[in-house]
């Protein structure tokens, strides 16, 4: 049975979002626990999965019983598993979340809006157990399509910026899949396992190395890597407040996640391309993403938007993390981006709790919490130490492995990279608490609104789950440095 | 260089693949009205479903169904179907993408009551 568990995974979302509409046409207000149930299903799922991968190491699944490398198969190792719980029980806070304050802006559209939420929860699945480059595409699409139809619920800018998002994530899709191309017709098989003995001896080969760069183009589009991020900024300002943290959390952690499969999984750790390796072209990519996006950062007026580019930069110090080559760099990196994943959503639920509340939408508009809302003040206080990376926050130990690891491999380009942004980061969210602390203005006589409590717990359950993050880093980062790391390490 | 260019006549299929993508990239950036942006679009994923059938090509094979159970499988004489069914999948998503982008395109037009890029922009800000 247990070695179902990657399927039954995708399918609990999958089942319930084809199953909602049915359901959603005489009784629309079953939809939210529907979601929800099935939801937590995979969440308790997930975490089985990992006990089991601890227990009898990876389960390799073969669709219909057909052998790889003819059938299609998933992979669910130690990686696979710790990012499915992360990311499940991610979704299922941000679906909690996500409850009141949209049902009744909705209205007859809340079927089709669960209905794409957990088409995006599946798809996302699929992008972390997938063993094979196309099966990786199709998630990457589905997860994409609901993402630029969620963006576009809220109507008015959120349409145009669904519309550019919708271009360029295309476009990054068609890059992808050119790669895909050239490595079938290079190596005449799409199945990572099968493609991991071919693709090394192979290296020299220009259709490989072309198939790499475009597949890299387009997953960076994906995941919004520094020179290709110009979709991310308006389409997650712009998105509901409750879809927000979907896609912040989701979505481009996932597409992070398929390259790290990619180049870890198929082309191999010590990849070089003329000599040059790949890896140092990763870390260097990493390096610009993250200090120009912690920058830009530090620019933004609007307070989601400050919050995308950091999660931009944060996207770099995973590449960094990743890239450095060695064990403790590379768990570094996917703990960071464990927590980046939590950082994201904590920091998007409490910009949609601001701006239900006090109607918070620039930083100007932050000297309304002062002395207002002492627990959302908390919360982002917790929130700040782990961005910037304070212990005994989740943030700050993935900082350490990924400057440890840079480190032992005597990168200081890479430790200069992190510690500038590092103080970016603080930079930006001195302003935000200036405005909260020390703004000198009367404060404006807006009545809050009383936030529900779904909203509420949401919060304070990512805001505990940074702290326990730094507190078990530990067993976290040595399971990842026992059962997650690639071969070639 | 003009062995390059010599090869490069050797295989049509693959020129006219790099003009389609780039003609509907250009496309893609050059032009302000969302539905030709659209157009664009659909050119270049056409362009890389265009790509996978050309790598597939083969002449002098038929389709890959056995005729006959016995003897060993001549390879050489079968189509591979496998770039065939990437590209229907292919198509699919492109459909499906196409079917998103012009209801955001309607809803855009309904909002605002223009196509033009720039526009929407001065509208928006």
């Amino acid at each position: 049975m247990s070695h179902h568990l990657p399927a039954l995974l995708f399918l609990l979302p999958f089942l319930t979002a084809i199953s909602l509409p049915m359901v959603g046409l005489k009784h629309r207000e079953w939809c939210r626990p529907m979601a929800i149930a099935a939801v937590s299903a995979m969440s308790v799922a997930s975490i089985v999965n990992v006990v089991v991968i601890m227990d009898s190491g990876e389960i390799r699944y073969a669709f219909s019983g057909w052998a790889p490398p003819i059938g299609i198969e998933w992979v669910d190792d130690g990686l696979a598993s710790v990012i499915m719980v992360t990311l499940s029980l991610l979704a299922l806070i941000s679906l909690i979340n996500a409850g009141p304050t949209s049902s009744s802006a909705l209205g007859q559209r809340i079927v089709p809006y669960y209905t794409l939420i957990l088409l995006l929860i599946a798809a996302v699945t699929g992008i972390v157990f997938a063993g094979d480059l196309f099966n990786v595409f199709v998630f990457l699409e589905v997860a994409a399509l609901s993402g630029y139809a969620l963006v576009g619920v809220a109507g008015g800018k959120a349409l145009v910026s669904a519309f550019r998002y919708l271009i360029l994530g295309t476009l990054g899709a068609s890059l992808y899949l050119l790669g895909v191309g050239y490595f079938y017709a290079a190596t005449g098989t799409l199945n990572m396992a099968d493609l991991a003995q071919r693709v090394p001896e192979l290296m020299t080969s220009k259709a490989i190395v072309g198939g790499l760069i475009f597949m890299f183009l387009g997953l960076g589009i994906k995941m919004a890597l520094m020179p290709l991020h110009g979709w991310l900024p308006d389409a997650y300002t712009h998105a509901p407040d409750a879809i927000s943290p979907f896609l912040a959390s989701l979505v481009t952690k996932v597409a992070l996640i398929a390259w790290i499969r990619i180049m870890f999984w198929v082309v191999g750790a010590g990849a070089e391309i003329e000599h040059v390796p790949v890896l140092f072209l990763l870390v260097e990519l990493g390096a610009l993403a993250a200090v120009v996006g912690a920058f830009l950062a530090l620019t933004q007026h609007e307070v989601k938007r400050m919050f995308a580019y950091g999660g931009i930069s944060h996207i770099g110090l995973i590449l960094i993390g990743v890239g450095i080559g060695n064990p403790t760099g590379f768990a570094g990196g996917v703990f960071y981006l464990i927590n980046d994943a939590v950082m994201q959503a904590a920091l998007f639920f409490l910009a949609g709790a601001a701006m239900y509340q006090y109607g918070v939408r620039t930083i100007e508009d932050l000297g309304r919490l002062r002395g207002q809302a002492p627990w959302m003040t908390g919360a982002l206080i917790i929130m700040a130490m782990s961005m910037v990376g304070f212990p005994p926050t989740g943030g700050f130990f993935g900082k350490w492995y990924i400057i440890l690891g840079a480190l032992e491999a005597q990168n200081y380009l890479a430790v200069a990279a992190v510690i500038i942004s590092t103080v970016l980061t603080l930079a930006y969210f001195i302003k935000l608490f200036e405005r909260i602390f020390r703004d000198t203005q009367p404060s404006s006589g807006i009545i809050p609104v009383e936030a529900p409590l779904s909203m509420k717990v949401s919060i304070g359950v990512v805001s505990a789950a940074i702290i326990l993050l730094g507190l078990f880093s530990d067993p976290i980062v040595g399971f990842l440095l026992d059962t997650a790391l690639p071969s070639g390490l | 260089m003009l062995e390059l260019i010599e090869v490069w006549l050797h295989r049509p299929n693959f020129i006219a693949f790099v003009i389609l993508f780039l003609w509907g990239f250009y496309i893609m950036v050059t032009h302000h009205n969302l539905v030709k942006k659209l157009i664009g679009m659909y050119i270049v994923q056409t362009s890389v479903i265009f790509f996978l059938v050309a790598i597939s090509a083969k002449t002098g094979a038929t389709v890959p169904i056995l005729l006959s159970g016995t003897g060993p499988v001549q390879a050489a004489t079968y189509t591979n179907p496998l770039p065939h069914v990437l590209t229907l999948t292919a198509i699919v998503v492109q459909i499906a993408t196409l079917g998103v982008s012009l209801a955001l395109v309607a809803a855009i037009y309904r909002k605002y009551g223009t196509l033009d890029e720039d526009e929407i922009l001065k509208r928006l800000e």
